[in-house]
């Protein structure tokens, strides 16, 4: 009964946000055509909400721009947004809602993995072609779950990324890995270190550390004397990623710090010790939304800008999540020109031998034996202090 | 070196835990009620500092003395809410729920208003650096301050005697003319300082964070265990037994397993010694 109190209060709460951020949906309910309805679970309040809300402006804004032009085959867009929160219970509780009250023919989210991984069993049998917002390697599962596209990067691609970073623009060989003692934090330390020994590096220390621990200087004296060159570090606890750094500089060690996206953010800049310490911390991003040696974005990413103007606020988001959420509404708008229909089997068919949409955020490419849709080549490392109107810089050696 | 970081890390961290330790003391003095609201305490003590000092910049002393006002009125409100009700009304077992349900509001609304990321906590003096820092020694002067302090309040005032009565039997100090309802009420209040005071303290080390709430709840309840119910000493020797532990564990088997060695050894220490360290067996008039 509590539960169905609060999803009704969040099926509220995202026809509020759905009508302020898409008032275009009175055109789509006076229109003749059945709108395309899109599902969209998505954590806009809460722990870890930023990427939800950054995705969900470029969501609307694709929404917006496509629904001007006359929709996708004369049918309006409709986004049926649900704020989960965070929490895979009631995000469990919204996607069952969204799919079979609602009806919705696509899915876009949730946000992050553990909502992620409590969703899609239980809306697999629905078959409703799904965009995957998550990097857990194991969601993407053609033969358990073969509507299920991922859009993001897998954590493979990502610990490839920093590895091939480590081993062949630093020149490094010796490595700490690092982790938090979550599950995502243990499930990368054992990737990322049986990844980097299979490339032929040498795994010098391993640590899986309590998000909690009030200190990591133990932990760095040990890496240090272990003889790294460099740290790879899989937390996204912005309270560790700050203590490792506070501890690096503490004991005046200056090791590269690669790894998670959290490490760049303005949380851990705000908890350092001193400004210094950020340096030489380099944080998974995407070339797409990277600014290069001379400060400038990719010419599709600068056209996307151009488009965007003043109508999509990015000052306090990161560019990739916006472009993300736009590119989603463009490769649903893909799969039904180039399938013929919103049919799951149609949709599926299409995003199937789908070899390179030309996305924003990325060229995606999918294939009837590949669900992973973004290319490795495209995640590159960025300088964790560089974070300027949305976006990094790449990191030196790019 | 290494040594020197976990001896460190754990004496701090063991400190602020042996202080909200002493706030479940305090509170269950004179009403035998452990209230899980002693690390939301220590947890506003932190948020509450870092907002007086760190973001409104008020002077440090101004921003101590209203947090640890802001930690005395929490004390007053748990007494009010959650304890007094129960002891009056109902099966006196349920203040757990009572006391844990405040709790989580208080976490609730601090994540709201605060935010669910952790932010810095100003330093307050800036003296030391690295191992040296007062993130680590300022928790142990302050632990062994409000230790001492504690110690003089019972043994050296009235109203400490008092408290002293009412934890040994309610009933006979009432007889005696000892008000128990305003004792109580005072020593919610002055549990809510000592809290507010470990979370002040223990700021730079610990961050400004709403999840520390539940953190400390439990972390400070196991000195407690482990020390002997209502046994400041004892909670000053688990926190710091717990804190080195901890530091530890998380050192040489992963911060995975620090949960479990840390409970493991609780649960050792209760079994051969089921009243705690230096808890003492209840004694019976006949």
């Amino acid at each position: 009964m509590v539960q169905e109190h609060g999803w009704r209060r969040r099926s509220v709460l995202g026809a509020a946000i759905g009508g302020a951020t898409l008032p275009f949906l009175g055109t789509a309910r006076a229109a003749d055509k059945p709108p395309v309805k899109i599902g969209w679970l998505v954590a806009l309040t809460g722990a870890n909400s930023s990427p939800g809300i950054g995705f969900n402006r470029g969501i609307a804004f694709a929404t917006q721009v496509l629904n001007e032009a006359g929709g996708i085959g004369g049918r309006q867009i409709e986004i049926v947004t649900r704020d989960t929160q965070g929490d895979p219970t009631k995000a469990v509780n919204a996607a069952l809602e969204v799919v079979s009250q609602q009806r919705v023919e696509f899915l876009l989210g949730p946000t992050n993995s553990g909502e992620s991984l409590a969703t899609e069993p239980v809306t697999a049998r629905y078959k409703v072609p799904s965009l995957l917002y998550s990097v857990v390697d194991s969601l993407v599962d053609i033969r358990r779950y073969p509507y299920y596209f991922r859009q993001l990067p897998s954590n493979t691609q990502w610990t490839e990324a920093a590895q091939n970073y480590v081993l062949k623009v630093l020149k490094a060989q010796k490595v700490g890995v690092i982790g938090d003692a979550t599950g995502y934090g243990t499930a990368t330390l054992q990737l990322a270190a049986s990844e980097f020994k299979k490339a032929g590096g040498d795994v010098v220390y391993t640590a899986l550390i309590d998000p909690n621990a009030t200190d990591a200087t133990a932990e760095m004296q040990k890496a240090k004397q272990a003889g790294a060159e460099a740290l790879l570090v899989w937390s996204d606890s912005a309270g560790l990623n700050a203590r490792i750094m506070n501890a690096r500089g503490g004991i005046g060690w200056d090791a590269p710090m690669i790894g998670h996206p959290a490490m760049g953010t303005g949380i851990v800049k705000n908890l350092l010790k001193q400004p210094s310490y950020w340096g030489k911390v380099y944080i998974v991003g995407y070339r797409s939304t990277s600014f290069d040696a001379g400060g400038q974005l990719p010419a599709r990413t600068q056209d996307f800008l151009k488009l965007v103007g003043d109508k999509v606020k990015l000052s306090d988001t990161t560019l990739w999540w916006v472009a993300c959420g736009y590119d989603s509404v463009n490769l649903i708008k893909w799969a039904i020109d180039h399938g013929g229909s919103s049919e799951p089997a149609a949709v599926k068919r299409a995003w199937e031998s789908l070899t390179s949409y030309p996305g924003i955020f990325g060229d995606y490419g999918y294939s009837a034996t590949n669900h992973n849709g973004y290319p490795t080549a495209e995640v590159v490392m960025n300088a964790a202090d560089s974070f300027k109107n949305g976006a990094y810089s790449l990191a030196p050696g790019y | 070196m290494i040594w020197a970081s976990i001896l460190v890390a754990g004496i701090a961290t063991g400190a602020v835990y042996a202080m909200i330790g002493l706030a479940y003391n305090v509170m269950y003095s004179t009403s035998k009620v452990m209230s899980f609201t002693a690390g939301m305490l220590g947890m506003l003590g932190s948020v509450f500092g870092a907002l007086f000092i760190g973001v409104l910049h008020w002077p440090v002393a101004a921003g101590f003395v209203a947090t640890l006002a802001v930690g005395g009125i929490f004390g007053w409100i748990t007494e009010r809410l959650s304890v007094r009700p129960v002891l009056r009304n109902i099966d006196k077992h349920l203040y757990v729920l009572s006391t844990l349900a405040l709790a989580l509001m208080v976490q609730q609304l601090a994540a709201i208003e605060w935010g669910t990321e952790p932010r810095p906590f100003p330093t307050l003096f800036g003296i030391g650096h690295d191992l040296t820092s007062e993130q680590y020694w300022l928790p142990v002067i302050a632990c062994i301050i409000a230790a001492a302090a504690l110690e003089w309040f019972y043994r050296g005032t009235l109203a400490g005697r008092a408290f002293l009565a009412i934890s040994e039997d309610a009933r006979a100090a009432l007889a005696l003319g000892i008000p128990e309802r305003r004792m109580r009420v005072l020593s919610y209040v002055l549990s809510g300082v000592v809290g507010a005071f470990a979370g002040f303290v223990g700021g730079e080390l610990l961050l400004a964070f709403f999840a520390n709430g539940m953190m400390l709840t439990f972390y400070g309840f196991i000195p407690v265990a482990i020390g002997g119910l209502g046994s400041n000493r004892g909670a000053l020797v688990g926190g710091l037994v717990l804190g080195l532990i901890q530091q530890a564990a998380n050192y040489w088997f992963g911060g995975d397993m620090v949960p479990v060695v840390a409970f493991a050894v609780f649960i050792a220490i209760l079994l051969a010694m089921p009243r705690g360290l230096f808890g003492a067996a209840a004694q019976r008039r006949v």
